[in-house]
């Protein structure tokens, strides 16, 4: 079990490694250095030379990643070519801002997505099912940007009750901002929820179809406890991939929803940097999204361990060499 | 589900898209906007909020910089002088001007007991330090090339000051009507970027590059107070967020946003809002590589001009909203604008391409979303040259590199420039051998020597017909076509009156919110 743990904890930390090192070296191979990107086109050669000189792009490209990568261990990302200011406060503003929309995003979402689930699976084939079903796919058709434009239309512009974007822009305070946050919130909740119920949805009716709520059902126990005490907990399981990618989308700074809603997030924070080839706070921004990411889907596999004690053995590279004998159903609970 | 950057390209067109399909079932009419923005009294101690796009981080105050905050420049500085609607200048710090005989030396005096925000008198020294500043190579104002003729300043007493020039220059005081030409204190070039102290009507109250700020009306300003209190200033990035905010009210004017023609009949349909046109402020071009082997040959560049008719570019591309420009690039308003309609026969260009070997010719037109107008005005112009046998290809390429990759690269293209300057700016900046902003790189010894004896020529009614012969030489020979004046159409809330906007610079005295 220890050993499973730390094997997943020492790949994220390799692949964590591995995204730092494609992210450097990807910028480092963008047409011009920074010093020409900096210093536009008219620039003399003694002026990108000097500039070179002054950002170290003279060093070797080895030390320089191995000095970049040291700083961003201590999160020190350097600071940013376009505004002078430290590429690190500047990612955190953002990214707290960000979590301010995913955050009740990801509560709201995950909750309500896995109720209707189950619900949508419990009751297969009535009315209240092809409603979830039907709402959940019109939902996954249309874009994000869509649905954000439109409900900007319906609540802000028609039915003034919300502001349709954020003014004030990185400087905004917690209370300028916590009206502005409703529409992207809702946004990102039918964006990422509708995903979310139709796994939940499959996954209920599998786990309804086994043998051991079957035998539960078939001993008298109520139809309610079968759903809710005997399937639905084991049902969440292969969900729990599908709510991590979520999870980590958000939390990367949604960057369509947030231009939408001028919203001073993590996803504006990106699309700014990169018209203005700001190429340290990119660096930084891609280093965080890849922390997010793998956080994220360690945070879930190690989940899916506590949950299910099935996936503590079966990985078990010993146990693979003889045959596999499956697990009584019976034994899970 | 992880969303591409793509999608942002969709964005501009999701809110007026929506209208424009809404609107096609019935058949879209002719885009209807008003004339002119509200006149009327406006009520004192109001605050009006305008959003624009957001800048780099690196924006500052420094209106010599190329990276000025420019919605914040007129509020806050003032110029020595200032170009009318005709094209001509007149006075602002200065209140009188003159030259020597041969026009290399030129005096202006200055308006006295004008005060900066600071207290500070502004003085001759002001004015020079500022010109030293413009013209300081690490400065790399864009405005120093045009400048570069000034060979001293002197302050003369604490209200004259003297330009020296290199050569004569009958046009000279028009080149500092340019917004980089705003007058700064003296020893201010480290601290002006974010002080922004200047004499203008408005004091700077808060700023932060790319972010919000405001200014609050100067009591002491030397041409009476403004009539409104503030001013805030926002930043969108996005073209629909920017008309968002402004739909639902929390922003009253969006600046440096020329709205699409589907945008427009929301944003003029819409309860509260309405749209103001700005009379051909945008001067649409259609440049043709005169040294790529495509547009070497004037002949070739003569083709092009006889195929098209400006006209029918205006009613489609512009739906009625702009003016003809009859490839004659000085604007129609301008008193030294020259009034001829050149030729406008498809089947001699047929014919002369005939002569010249090159029937059924064919190639790109470089187009990008980077103006909203660009696509309509390329489709436009390649339906028309169809006409004389001409194969255009409309090539869309991404905006963000638009202006690096294609433009004084590839052979045909759109491109704009803002109207609103001097006639002798505009022919030097952009006609002339060798300026770096000569985007069709056109090279014409005749045109240049014109422009040279123009600006010896002291006397006023002859040199505006050099000027005139110059036009006349870009409509027979350029390389640069003018197909159309665009009109800006501004989104503005119904509260606001006496908007006016002109080239680079709002009326900031008069702008107000409507009495309730």
């Amino acid at each position: 079990m220890l050993r499973m743990i730390s094997t997943r904890v020492a790949t994220s930390v390799v692949t964590l490694f591995l995204a730092a090192f494609f992210v450097f070296f990807a910028v480092q191979a963008l047409p011009g250095d920074v010093a020409e990107q900096l210093l536009g086109q008219n620039a003399t050669e003694e002026a990108v030379a000097t500039l070179r000189e002054q950002l170290g792009l003279d060093t070797n490209v080895w030390v320089r990643f191995l000095e970049w990568l040291g700083n961003a261990v201590t999160g020190d990302f350097g600071t940013s070519l376009v505004s002078g200011a430290s590429v690190s406060s500047t990612l955190w503003t953002a990214f707290s801002h960000s979590l301010l929309i995913a955050v009740p995003a990801i509560v709201v979402g995950i909750t309500v997505s896995l109720l209707l689930g189950i619900l949508a699976g419990a009751r297969r084939g009535t009315g209240t099912d092809s409603g979830v079903s039907v709402l959940s796919l019109i939902a996954m058709s249309i874009p994000e940007f869509v649905v954000a434009t439109l409900l900007v239309l319906a609540l802000a512009i028609a039915i003034p009750v919300f502001p349709s974007v954020v003014l004030e822009g990185p400087d905004a305070t917690f209370g300028d901002l916590l009206p502005a946050i409703v529409l992207p919130c809702i946004t990102l909740v039918v964006a990422m929820g509708a995903y979310i119920i139709r796994a939940m949805r499959s996954s209920t009716i599998d786990g309804l179809a086994t043998e051991y709520a079957t035998t539960a059902t078939l001993k008298g126990v109520p139809r309610r406890r079968v759903l809710w005490r005997h399937v639905a907990p084991s049902a969440v399981l292969p969900v729990l991939p599908v709510v991590s990618i979520n999870v980590a989308w958000l939390l990367g700074g949604v960057v369509v929803v947030e231009s939408v809603f001028n919203y001073p997030g993590l996803g504006k924070l990106m699309i700014d940097s990169v018209s203005t080839r700001d190429l340290p706070v990119l660096q930084a921004i891609a280093v965080l999204s890849a922390v997010v990411y793998v956080t994220v889907n360690l945070l879930a596999d190690l989940l899916a361990l506590a949950a299910d004690p099935r996936q503590r053995t079966l990985h078990q590279p010993r146990r693979r060499r003889s045959t596999p004998t499956p697990v009584p159903q019976e034994d899970l609970r | 589900m992880t969303p591409s950057i793509d999608r942002r390209t969709l964005l501009g067109g999701a809110l007026g898209g929506a209208a424009a399909f809404g609107l096609a079932a019935c058949g879209a009419p002719t885009l209807s906007v008003p004339e002119q923005a509200a006149t009327g009294t406006a009520r004192r101690g109001a605050t009006l909020r305008i959003a624009r796009p957001a800048a780099s981080a690196a924006e500052m105050l420094d209106p010599a910089s190329s990276l000025s905050a420019y919605e914040y420049l007129g509020a806050l500085y003032n110029r020595l002088v200032r170009l009318n609607r005709e094209g001509e200048t007149v006075p602002d710090l200065a209140t009188d001007w003159s030259s020597n005989a041969d026009a290399t030396v030129w005096d202006f005096r200055l308006r006295s007991g004008v005060r900066f925000h600071d207290g500070k008198r502004l003085t001759a020294r002001d004015v020079r330090y500022t010109f030293e500043h413009i013209l300081d190579p690490d400065t790399a104002s864009p405005q120093a090339g045009a400048l570069s003729i000034v060979a001293g300043i002197d302050a003369v007493d604490e209200t004259s000051v003297r330009f020296r020039l290199t050569t004569p220059n009958a046009e000279f005081p028009s080149l500092l009507t340019a917004y980089q030409c705003y007058v700064i204190p003296e020893d201010s070039a480290d601290t002006i970027g974010h002080t922004g102290i200047g004499t203008g009507p408005f004091i700077l109250e808060s700023y932060t590059p790319a972010g919000a700020g405001a200014v609050r009306a100067n009591d002491d300003y030397f041409d009476g107070r403004a009539t409104l209190d503030r001013i805030e200033f926002y930043s969108i990035q996005d073209t629909s967020a920017r008309v968002n905010a402004l739909l639902s009210r929390q922003v009253d004017l969006l600046s440096q946003t020329n709205l699409d023609n589907p945008t427009a009949r929301v944003v003029a349909n819409s309860a509260g809002t309405t749209v103001a046109r700005v009379t051909n402020a945008q001067w649409y071009t259609i440049p043709m590589l005169a040294t790529s082997e495509e547009f070497a040959d004037p002949r070739m560049r003569q083709a092009m001009k006889l195929a098209y008719d400006p006209p029918a570019i205006v009613s489609t591309a512009l739906q009625g909203t702009g003016t003809a420009g009859w490839d004659n690039p000085v604007p129609p308003e301008l008193a030294a604008h020259l009034d001829v309609q050149r030729e406008y026969d498809p089947e001699k260009a047929r014919s002369i391409l005939k002569q010249i070997g090159r029937e059924g010719f064919s190639t790109r037109i470089y187009t990008s979303a980077y103006e909203p107008n660009f696509t309509a005005i390329a489709v436009a112009f390649a339906d028309q040259v169809k006409q004389a046998g001409i194969d255009l290809r409309i090539t869309n390429v991404a905006a963000d590199s638009y202006y690096t990759q294609v433009w004084m690269s590839e052979p045909l293209m759109v491109s704009y420039w803002f109207t609103g300057q001097p006639v002798d700016q505009l022919l030097n900046q952009i006609f002339r051998t060798g300026s770096s902003y000569n985007e069709s790189a056109w090279s014409n010894p005749q045109f240049d020597q014109l422009l040279d004896a123009a600006r010896a020529d002291t006397n006023d009614i002859t040199r505006r017909q050099k000027y005139q012969d110059a036009q006349q030489l870009v409509i027979d020979d350029g390389a640069d076509l003018t197909p159309v004046f665009g009109d800006r159409l501004v989104g503005l809330s119904e509260d606001v009156v006496n908007y006016d906007e002109y080239g680079f610079e709002f009326d900031y005295l008069a702008l107000g919110l409507k009495e309730d």
